[in-house]
């Protein structure tokens, strides 16, 4: 069956998304057009395994993963930061007036591991429900709710800024006001 | 307290109830803005290329129908 002309648009509008994906899998730009060619020949030659009326995104999103990871495993692990440039660069300042430098966030994302990494992003970026990071992911939701979690907490240590500092007090105020009632 | 509350959308508010990633945090904005900004990059012709090679590679309908 030849592929559908809707297919292949549909496939054309979800690049942005796929690189965007791939660019935060993998922290390369080369590798990550790389990952997406192979997912876009990879949906090519497999469209009629993909469910119309499904979630198309999803389905690109689960091939170009696994891509990543299968690549990972061929290549045996590298160290992901070869040149060191980025990390270098990171020089983490407490932040001032809650503002948080865009490349400072960058260096620190690249610190996390992969599933972590993943994980937040599908979240908080991609837009996709826990059901469905979870199914890209091919793990349990709960798993995915914790590596997310882990991830903030973590990303909040390496960037030093509290998580719901825009909301009321702080927790050291918040024990300060907690222990006077004690 | 914060104006900035009143962007939140009922659909954010809803899914913050059991949101591991705070949805108003700063990590989460910051998540966004860096995922925004990739999504934004202007896309290679070479995938448009491609697709339009694996679209040639088809065993066209047009061609079927000559046989």
């Amino acid at each position: 069956m030849a592929v559908s002309g809707a297919f292949k648009s549909d496939l054309l509008a979800a690049i942005p998304s796929l690189r965007a994906f791939a660019v935060s899998l993998s922290q390369n730009a080369d590798k990550a057009d790389d990952l997406v060619q192979e997912t876009l020949v990879k949906a090519w030659d497999k469209h009629q395994s993909f469910q119309p009326g499904t979630n198309l995104k999803a389905w690109l999103f689960t091939i170009l993963r696994n891509e990543f990871y299968s690549q990972m495993r061929k290549r045996g692990r590298e160290v992901q930061d070869s040149d060191g440039i980025m990390t270098a660069r990171l020089a983490v300042h407490p932040s001032q007036h809650g503002q948080l430098d865009l490349k400072d966030f960058r260096a620190a994302l690249e610190k996390l591991p992969e599933d972590q990494r993943e994980a937040i992003i599908l979240i908080g970026a991609s837009g996709f429900s826990y059901e469905e990071a979870a199914e890209i992911c091919d793990c349990a939701i709960g798993t995915i709710k914790s590596r997310v979690s882990r991830a903030r907490t973590r990303l909040q240590e390496i960037l030093q800024v509290s998580g719901e500092s825009d909301f009321g007090p702080d927790s050291i105020a918040a024990q300060v006001m907690g222990s006077s009632a004690a | 307290m914060s104006k900035k509350d009143d962007q939140v959308s009922g659909a954010t508010q809803q899914r913050s109830n059991a949101d591991p990633l705070g949805t108003n945090s700063e990590i989460a904005r910051k998540l966004k803005q860096y995922y925004d900004e990739l999504v934004a990059d202007d896309v290679p012709d070479r995938f448009a290329d491609l697709l339009k090679q694996l679209e040639q590679a088809e065993p066209a309908d047009a061609a079927r129908k000559k046989d």
